[in-house]
């Protein structure tokens, strides 16, 4: 049953691109502002993006949407007014399947280009990323309210860059509201509005959906074709799971709004009392249990952790929360994963698993944050193959699983291929950044004067390590990356262990390629040395590849802890002074026999090889 | 049994803030008066606190009497004067009570020892801190090591028989050899008691704001210095009866033994700390606070800016924390005679784990710290401890 009101016509759905700070969520917030669906007074700086975290970094983490109503100026009075869904994407490379998954959604995008900076490499990255998913690029030129804009010189770069046309496209302030109803306009004339039949059978695209502790999982999607009503019985196609759906709407700035049917080319959700965020997988598809479609749309894929950490409460008596907030944070998010652990040294915990390194800091964050945990995280890991002499296969996720070396016959690591944008002057140093760590040379092209795209292909294990940082400094900021998982290759693998005073300290190997063990241990050994107290005795601290020391550095005894003066009777000082060393020491890890605070702990696992 | 015996004995501490000049490690409760309005006026808000406190102390007798700073010697023999006969005005001081003043170098002259000596002053404490100039100025200190030769020099002709000195250590430009040095100048004018001690860098003052660019010697030089320090001393006959504190023999500081011996104390002026009847309380470090809150009548300003009664697991840390800073250490019977609780339960079995490193010195009577115990007794006290304050 389709919606009386229904017009596939007046349809818009669009998402907005844009390099980091070129205005994307201010953007977002004015077309809120111009459609009246939000109030000024309601408006609280970038609604889109809802979580305190995602505000702070600047970034969104997961896909939002929101429903407008524009009617433009002018129009004959009972006019119905278009409907445009401003699907919001994902801005980071560790979530390039979900922001693929948005635009795949829409029909067009919006490109922000801040009139004073010009094109920068993520402008460009996430151009082809709708590019590619076939989308009208709508470009709009923004900050023009800033004294030093350059309005033209934007356009003619938008021209030459990305190789569409600009001339005469809005030039916007998303800040004061400046030329706003032309964006809005461009909107209705430039977007195409989506194509699809009504009355075919259901299919329909997840592209987010998250979980409600009254409604169940709230499932995001477009409908590419038939219609979606109230009450249906839904099938997921990578599945096979069926649902009775309890509800269908669309997405208002402030909740969302009960429908009745969403049909071919709407943008809205569905409820059916699905208990689990991962029955519902971004890219599926959704259709009809009693009319099913022949076939699911395109670009599916299961999206698997690609990177692991041990995740430790700094209080053990707090394992319990601990599990109970990840158990939270799942139901939020089908990409995490957990499983209980233990380590000799960090006692309970859990091992976790990623899509990447962001998505592990935030994960990490939120845990600290939403949930008041004190955590320690212990040094991120991909996932090893190895095939033993005895033919048996192992997938590795915990160095402390690693086989001994004389029983592997075969170890292979994740390599993924890489692509890095960034300005010409700086591929000297990202090629040897690539070089060192392990990354092989497939190509390189200049996009423009200015401009190149590197291609390598690098190990994962070397990505985790504090690559995206090296990436940066050594860009100035300006170098962009990308990857995706290519293969696995056999690699001259090997577990680095590090003995604290003699004793092996399980969280603190990891796994590493042969030529790389002697620098790693060196480096680890030294940080280590920097950041264990001393104390009453003098600790050795040793690297070691199976029974090989390979590193050595000792943290020589504590000698002076002392209050020389006691001074005029103030008794209270010194037993405060003690109270608090007394504190600091309920903190500190007991590693075999020494202590060492959570903070050296987390400076020895973060460490980089950029100074 | 006389009735001067029968009466408990109490210290008494007398805060004199002022100073000719602020050292830039300094961060005791002391500061350069910009009038002589103010000296006036704290002495006479001092001389009223003693004689609110002169009911209350009816039952002491006052043994031991510690004018501290500050630089006392500040003060002009007047107001030094009108301090100590306010003293005698006012409690039960036998003669035979220990009395000390402080003084730095460049603030007396013969006269004014000669006068705090006739006034019943028997004890001298001379701060110097190092007889190498370049160590003298990095200090911030305003004196020269020849200046304190010659203050050193008056307090002897003025009749003091017994005079300490404060040398520091660990300070900035300081060398393990310089340091020796300045032993070697001291101990050849053999005063009565040495004081030696390490610097610390406190919290808001000038060496915290540029700690970065200070000199230090590293913690493993501050040890051999304190290391060497010690059998240098004992070679020349100073013992340590405490871990900063060396005396000859029958010379140590009777009112600093009050403290790390949990006796009572009494404590006036600004910033003074006391231990009286059970309690530990301050006065307020604000001076201004302090004359008003004494000399106005009916002020609503209070004068006392922390007050905490000692449970009696807190009063035995404290009993266990300082005594532990004596050579001697804590004694098994004195502790549970005055605790009535078991010391081995309580703090023994866990001192018995250090024992074995020689950090810790257990004879079946006492337990104490070894030297090298004593330079990391902050570490050992701080697991040891109960530290379970309410506070």
């Amino acid at each position: 049953m389709k919606n009386e009101n229904y017009d596939r016509s007046r349809i818009r759905n669009f998402s907005i691109v844009a390099h980091i700070d070129h205005g994307k969520s201010t953007l977002a917030d004015r077309l809120l502002e111009a459609t009246d669906t939000v109030s000024g007074r309601e408006m609280e700086d970038q609604i889109l993006d809802n979580m305190d975290l995602e505000r702070e970094r600047g970034i969104t983490i997961k896909a939002r949407a929101v429903r407008m109503n524009y009617t433009p100026p002018g129009s004959a009075p009972g006019t119905p007014p278009y409907v445009f869904n401003l699907i919001d994407t994902p801005g980071h490379v560790d979530f390039n399947y979900e922001v693929s998954r948005s635009l795949n959604a829409c029909e067009g995008a919006i490109l922000v280009v801040d009139a004073t900076q010009g094109i920068e490499a993520q402008t460009l990255a996430n151009a082809y990323l709708a590019v590619e998913a076939g989308l009208e690029i709508l470009p709009v030129v923004n900050k023009i309210d800033l004294p030093s804009a350059d309005i033209e010189g934007c356009r003619k770069e938008i021209e030459d860059i990305i190789g569409i046309p600009a001339e005469g496209c809005p030039a916007v302030s998303a800040k004061t509201g400046e030329n706003i109803p032309d964006l809005l306009e461009a909107i209705v004339n430039d977007i195409p509005a989506p194509s699809g039949d009504p009355d075919a059978p259901l299919k329909a695209l997840i592209f987010d959906s998250y979980y409600d502790p009254y409604l169940g999982v709230v499932v995001y999607l477009r409908v590419i074709d038939g219609t979606l009503t109230s009450g249906d019985r839904i099938r997921l196609m990578s599945t096979g799971a069926e649902f009775e759906t309890t509800a269908v709407g669309t997405m208002e700035p402030f909740g969302l709004n009960p429908g009745e049917s969403l049909s071919a080319g709407e943008v809205g959700y569905l409820t059916a009392s699905i208990k689990n965020v991962s029955d519902t997988r971004v890219g599926d598809t959704v259709t009809s249990a009693d009319r099913p479609a022949r076939e699911a749309l395109p670009g599916f894929k299961a999206v698997h952790p690609m990177v692991f950490a041990g995740i430790y409460p700094e209080d053990g008596a707090r394992y319990g929360d601990l599990r109970d907030a990840l158990e939270k944070l799942q139901l939020n998010d089908a990409a995490l994963s957990f499983e209980p652990e233990t380590s000799t040294a960090l006692g309970f915990g859990f091992r976790c698993g990623f899509l990447g390194l962001l998505h592990m800091e935030i994960i990490e964050e939120r845990l600290e944050r939403e949930f008041n945990l004190d955590l320690i995280t212990t040094a991120p890991s991909v996932i090893y193959e190895v095939t033993l002499k005895n033919g048996e296969e192992k997938k590795i996720d915990n160095p402390a699983g690693y086989p001994a070396q004389d029983s592997i016959a075969e170890a292979r690591e994740p390599i993924v291929k890489a692509s890095i944008i960034t300005p010409a002057e700086f591929v000297g140093g990202l090629m040897d950044l690539c070089q060192d760590r392990r990354g092989v040379f497939s190509d390189m092209k200049y996009l423009d004067e200015k401009r190149v795209e590197l291609h390598y292909d690098l190990p994962l294990n070397e990505i985790i390590y504090d690559f995206f940082d090296a990436l940066k400094s050594r860009s100035r900021g300006y170098a962009s990356l990308d990857y995706e998982l290519s293969e696995y290759r056999p690699s001259k693998l090997c577990k680095l262990d590090f003995l604290l005073n003699g004793e092996q300290v399980d969280a603190l190997s990891f796994i590493v390629h042969e030529e790389k063990a002697y620098q790693r241990a060196r480096k680890i050994a030294e940080r280590l040395k920097e950041n264990i107290p001393r104390q009453l005795f003098e600790i050795p601290i040793q690297a070691a590849v199976g029974s090989k020391i390979i590193a050595r550095e000792t943290v020589k005894a504590l000698r002076k802890d002392v209050l020389a003066k006691c001074y005029g009777g103030d008794i209270t000082r010194k037993k405060k002074l003690l109270e608090k060393q007394k504190e600091g020491k309920k903190k500190m890890r007991k590693l075999g026999s020494v202590q060492v605070s959570p903070e050296a702990f987390m400076a020895v696992l973060k460490l980089g090889d950029e100074e | 049994m006389s009735m001067l015996n029968s009466k408990p004995s109490l210290g008494l501490y007398i805060h004199i803030p002022f100073c000719r000049s602020k050292c830039d490690y300094c961060d005791f409760c002391s500061f350069v008066p910009n009038s002589g309005g103010i000296v006036e006026h704290y002495t006479d808000a001092l001389i009223l606190q003693m004689e609110d406190w002169s009911d209350k102390c009816r039952g002491y007798r006052v043994d031991s009497v510690y004018i501290g700073g500050g630089t006392p010697t500040f003060l002009d023999s007047k107001h030094l004067g009108r301090i100590l006969n306010a003293l005698y005005d006012n409690f039960s001081i036998p003669r035979s009570a220990e009395i000390s003043v402080e003084c730095n170098p460049a603030t007396d002259d013969f006269k004014k020892l000669r006068k705090l000596k006739r006034a019943g002053v028997n004890r001298l404490s001379i701060g110097l801190q190092s007889a190498n100039e370049n160590e003298l100025r990095a200090l911030g200190r305003i004196h020269t090591y020849r200046q304190f030769e010659e203050t050193y020099d008056n307090a002897r002709r003025a009749g003091f028989e017994n005079i300490s000195v404060d040398v520091m250590y660990g300070i900035p430009d300081q060398t393990e050899k310089s340091f020796a040095h300045t032993l070697s100048a001291v101990t050849s004018l053999s005063p009565d008691h040495i004081s030696l001690y390490a610097l610390k860098i406190e919290d808001g003052t000038p060496f915290a704001s540029r700690r970065d660019t200070l000199n230090l010697p590293d913690d493993d030089s501050v040890y051999s210095m304190y290391v060497n320090a010690v059998k240098y001393l004992a070679a020349r006959g100073y013992e340590r009866y405490e871990i900063s504190n060396f005396a000859k023999r029958g010379q140590a500081c009777l009112h600093n033994l009050k403290y790390w011996h949990c006796d009572e104390y009494l404590g006036l002026g600004a910033s003074a700390h006391s231990y009286f009847k059970g309690e530990r309380f301050s006065t307020t470090r604000n001076i201004r606070d302090y004359i008003d809150g004494l000399e106005i009548i009916d002020s609503d300003i209070d004068i006392v800016a922390s007050r905490d009664s000692v449970g009696s697991d807190e009063s035995m840390d404290e009993y266990v924390m300082l005594g532990m800073r004596l050579e001697e250490g804590v004694n098994i019977k004195d502790f549970e005679g005055r605790f009535g609780v078991s010391f081995a339960e309580k703090y023994g079995h866990l001192l018995d784990e250090y024992v074995e490193d020689g950090f810790v010195i257990a004879d079946g009577e006492s337990y104490r710290f070894s030297t090298s115990g004593m330079f990391v007794s902050n570490y050992i006290l701080s697991s040891v401890l109960n530290l379970s304050s309410n506070g």
